[in-house]
């Protein structure tokens, strides 16, 4: 330890040292003259004895540092000089490490952010998601595991495998805690949620089981400690206060821990609120107790004796039971028999949930995956790239190292030399990559969605993973900066020596090696980013199946105002009516359900057509306003768009379908419904009824059928059938054709929506041309980082390419010359570089094809409208990389060619 | 210099030198100079290893060093010796005396038999 300090203070060790020695050699001096011998001879007899003052110092030296230490100084100045002296090579190798490093070190720490970090809680390995593996004929609120919530209380029985068992529901709510209200991120949960998890309050009391006990009962929130502090500035007097939640008056009771964030990574809330004040967090819902409506997901915490396995097993026999008495307890009755036996079979499938529940888990899974699987390949690369470098440097310091081997440095010297030159390019590509690590997360957090809850993510950068990398570095540029080293040893001294810079040298094998298997390694990552291009562009040309430009949607909640539906519809109304004269409007419509926001609301239709049947599977719906097609510009193909005749009373949508004024039901239906049900014959007239169940009434007519549009997303194409819209609605999405600027327009639909109210909660308000982009950020990423990586790689590769057909020409000039004297045409000596650049070509080709079909299953599911083995993407992708790859092989290839066979000759 | 006197055995340098130094404190020509008086007496002892010796005892923490006026007005470094080493130079004295105690009786009972 002392001698890593001495390091530091070497230059004043180094003064003191000579001080000392220079006391000495005075002071002997002296007494010698004083005792009688002339100057000159005294000196001379001092040195003697000291052995030599340099001596003397250097043996100093050994011991202030052990000697290893310090020639380890030495090499490492050496080799920062020499890295110095060639700054492309350097600046080569550095960025290759550094690029390989922060992209894998970023990608990693997202992926382990957002998948496999477990919760800041006590043994988060025993959290486990419950959820229903079948059908479960409800209706759903939601996107992923969810269950109803009688149903959680249930199974907080299970006292014999579980220690707790809680459920939660995410929802955005309107909250005024003094000031404007906002739209804020909040968590409905049962009691049980924070004593099963086992977090701690930070101040005053989190929810218990009395919380969550009669619907509407218990009006209190917890805040999430963040919320706390920005909101109300860790005001210590915060249990108590009042808040409005949708215009309705709870009490703060607390204050969560600061190291819980809810148990989604992705959608963090602020607030706390007991699952019996749902009817108030989400007005309009009112069916917590009803055992159809499935809303929650469930998670338990395993007995400490209980596997996973076990519990499973265990909790099928009461799991069967309920369905059973399901079947005879609520409306399964009247679901038809095919229904029923799907409902039957469903079991109930147990979960690791370490980490909790996120929805952004199950959706950033894959397109992580694939990335990290690319950054990977792309840190190979560097690695390789480097290791390229480091060879062809050693090939050019052969003279060098056998000169040194020849003056007596012994092999493991040597080899500690080049070991100084691989910790020096690690530490700077490290130093880089440490530098672009938390960029380039920030990049990729930029390319996730986003909506009211903020996510949890940071750009830290996972420390073991940088220094894995760091290693990896290390590694490669010791084994290549290694490789000279014993190519040296195994050659004679002597022949190494007399050896010109003419003769072919060894290492040119594994350089070939290298750079073949770079060639693989950029081809898969070409052929990847050709993939997820054509995806994009397919996405992009297939559009959402409407005009985007000039449109303008948005969405409001006045049940979240503390509106009636009453009061609500009258606003809508107004709203409408502004909207459609102001003169930035060429027409506007209104849906219950948003287009390409990830909603969705799916039922199966009875259809009575030629005979009576059940569509085979759901149908996505939505409910329109006349002129809903004609602003989004899709073509009614048959038949005819609703009118106002036919939009009443649709409060209840969702359990009986409207009546037009004439006492006429009617539907309009999308082209992909008429293929599937109807053959493609004429639909019109046809009689459909909502639901499935044996006395649905097929009374709603078929009026219309439109062109096939997106709904939850770009990707897909489903059938879809449209109700008419009445005028009873909690919340709307508006579609607003405009004229003008889309500045305009935004200005002045806000202006008609503060003169409606100024504190409406606003959902979203954007451009159609924005939610496209939105809804593809993932493909976008995908094709982006794919296409770059695919760049870099296809740079590193060429580059080494070209460095090893250099050096070949170079290492064959004499030969060349011998050949053109011997009458070869510049032609043939071209073939004869390029029959060499092209075997490699072939053969890296040869290794990545197997590659590419084994890595296509990991990417199948990210593309859209092309196979992962696609035949084109491939073959364009191998063009692309021969031709380039060619032509990177071709300068040298001309410069063999114009070798004057004399001056070849002559070379020698 | 005469070739009469045999070498210092190995090891015992760092003995003579916390030995000079226990008395007080010195420089290194002071010490070198009672090295000197020892060594025309009885062993020879190399200058040169004089400094590389007395550096590593000042790593090893048993000697410290001090920037004081010496004799001569000039400033010189002035070594003495710490705790630890005098703590060193008991134990060393101690395994000397069991040493050479060791190879006396050795001697002794060749004379015997």
């Amino acid at each position: 330890m002392k001698r890593m300090l001495n390091w530091f203070r070497l230059r004043r060790l180094e003064g003191d040292l000579d001080r000392e020695l220079q006391y000495h050699i005075d002071r002997r001096v002296t007494d010698l003259i004083h005792s009688g011998l002339p100057e000159a001879e005294a000196r001379r007899l001092v040195s003697l004895e000291l052995g030599g003052a340099t001596q003397v110092q250097e043996e100093v030296r050994d011991i202030w540092l052990t000697r290893w230490l310090r020639d380890f100084v030495y090499d490492l100045r050496f080799s920062a000089r020499s890295f110095l002296r060639s700054p492309s090579f350097t600046a080569t190798a550095v960025l290759s490490l550094g690029l390989g490093i922060g992209a894998t070190t970023a990608l990693y720490s997202l992926i382990d952010q957002v998948v496999l970090r477990a919760l800041p809680i006590n043994h988060p390995e025993r959290l486990v998601l419950i959820d229903w593996i079948g059908f479960q004929n409800a209706e759903t609120l939601g996107t992923d595991n969810l269950m109803s919530y009688p149903i959680c209380r249930e199974l907080q029985q299970q006292k014999e495998f579980f220690d707790g068992v809680f459920c939660r529901a995410a929802t955005t709510i309107n909250l005024s805690t003094g000031g404007e209200p906002r739209l804020t991120a909040a968590e409905l949960v049962s009691g049980t949620y924070f004593s099963v998890l086992g977090v701690s309050p930070a101040l005053g009391r989190l929810l218990t089981i009395d919380d969550d006990q009669i619907p509407g009962s218990s009006p209190v929130v917890v805040l999430s400690y963040d919320f706390w502090k920005n909101q109300f500035g860790s005001a210590q007097d915060i249990v108590g206060r009042k808040v409005l939640v949708n215009q309705y008056p709870m009490t703060v009771v607390g204050v969560a821990a600061p190291a819980f964030h809810g148990i989604d990574v992705g959608e963090v809330p602020s607030l706390w609120i007991p699952a019996v004040m749902s009817a108030q967090a989400i007005p309009g819902f009112n069916t917590m107790l009803d055992r159809r409506t499935r809303w929650v997901q469930i998670l338990g915490r395993l007995k400490q004796n209980v596997s996973l396995a076990q519990a499973q097993t265990g909790l099928q026999p009461w799991f069967k039971a309920m369905l059973d008495e399901d079947t005879r307890r609520t409306n399964i009755s009247r679901a038809s028999a095919e229904q029923r036996r799907r409902f039957l079979a469903s079991t109930l499938a147990l979960t690791p949930a370490p980490q909790g529940h996120s929805v952004l888990r199950h959706d950033l899974l894959r397109p992580l995956c694939v990335l990290f699987v690319a950054t990977a390949v792309l840190l190979a690369l560097a690695c390789l790239n480097v290791a390229g470098l480091f060879l062809a440097r050693g090939s050019a310091r052969q003279r060098e190292i056998s000169t040194r081997l020849a003056l007596g440095a012994s092999r493991g010297r040597i080899g500690r030399q080049l070991l100084a030159d691989s910790v020096l390019l690690a530490i700077a590509g490290g130093l880089l990559g440490l530098v672009m690590a938390p960029i380039a997360v920030r990049t990729l957090i930029a390319f996730l969605p986003q909506n009211t809850a903020a996510t949890n993510l940071q750009a830290n950068v996972d420390t073991r993973l940088l220094l894995f990398a760091f290693l990896v570095s290390l590694a490669t540029g010791f084994l290549a900066g290694s490789a000279p080293a014993l190519q040296a040893g195994r050659k004679s001294l002597d022949s190494s020596l007399r050896e010109r810079g003419g003769t072919p040298s060894s290492g040119l094998a594994l350089r070939r090696a290298i750079v073949t298997t770079q060639l693989a390694f950029t081809l898969i990552l070409v052929v990847a980013a050709g993939l997820f291009i054509r995806t994009l562009s397919g996405l992009l040309a297939k559009g959402p199946g409407f005009e985007t430009s000039s449109l303008i949607s948005f969405g409001i909640k006045p049940a979240l105002n503390g509106y009636s539906p009453a009061e609500a519809s009258q606003l809508i109304r107004r709203i409408s009516e502004g909207i459609r004269n102001s003169p930035s409007t060429q027409s506007s419509a209104i849906a219950l359900v948003q287009l390409l926001l990830g909603g969705a609301w799916n039922n199966s239709l009875t259809i009575q057509g030629r005979e009576r049947f059940v569509t085979d599977r759901e149908v996505q719906m939505n409910a329109v306003t006349p002129g809903f097609f004609e602003t989004l510009r899709t073509r009614i193909v048959a038949g005819r768009d609703f009118n106002e005749h036919d939009s009443l009373d649709v409060a209840r949508v969702n359990q009986s379908l409207p009546v037009s004024t004439n006492g006429q039901r009617v539907v309009i239906v999308n082209e992909a419904f008429v293929k599937r049900y109807f053959g493609g014959r004429n639909p019109l007239g046809a009689r459909v009824a909502m639901g499935a169940a044996p006395d649905a009434k097929p009374d709603t007519e078929i009026i219309g059928v439109v062109e096939n549009i997106s709904y939850r997303s770009v990707r897909e194409q489903w059938e879809q059938a449209y109700f008419p819209i009445g005028t009873e609605l909690s919340g709307s999405n508006f579609y607003v054709r405009f004229r003008g600027t889309p500045e305009s327009a935004f200005r002045s639909i806000r202006a008609i929506l503060r003169n409606a109210d100024p504190t409406l909660p606003i959902t979203y308000f954007r451009t159609l041309d924005e939610q496209i982009d939105r809804s593809l950020n993932t493909e976008r990423m995908l094709a982006a980082l794919s296409s770059s990586f695919g760049t870099v790689a296809l740079l590193l590769s060429l580059v080494g390419l070209y460095g090893v057909m250099s050096f070949v020409v170079t290492q064959r000039t004499r030969e060349i010359g011998i050949r053109l004297a011997l009458g070869a045409t510049r032609l043939s000596t071209v073939r004869l570089v390029l029959r060499d650049a092209l075997l490699m070509i072939a053969a890296g080709t040869a290794i990545a094809l197997p590659c590419v079909w084994a890595l296509g299953r990991l990417v199948a599911s990210q593309l859209y409208d092309v196979k992962a083995t696609d035949p084109v993407t491939i073959l364009a992708a191998t063009f692309v990389l021969s031709s380039t790859a060619l032509g990177a092989a071709f300068i040298p290839a001309r410069r063999a060619s114009i070798v004057n066979p004399t001056d070849a000759l002559r070379f020698e | 210099m005469s070739s009469s006197r045999f070498p210092i055995p190995q090891g015992t340098l760092d003995m003579l030198i916390l030995q000079i130094l226990s008395l007080e404190p010195a420089h290194g020509y002071g010490i070198a100079q009672r090295l000197e008086q020892i060594s025309k007496s009885v062993v020879q002892v190399n200058q040169g290893s004089l400094y590389p010796a007395l550096h590593r005892l000042e790593q090893k923490g048993w000697l410290k060093a001090d920037w004081k006026q010496s004799e001569t007005g000039r400033e010189a470094k002035f070594y003495s010796l710490t705790r630890s080493g005098h703590k060193q130079l008991r134990i060393e004295k101690d395994s000397w005396a069991r040493l050479t105690g060791a190879v006396q009786l050795i001697f002794d009972e060749g004379v015997a038999q």
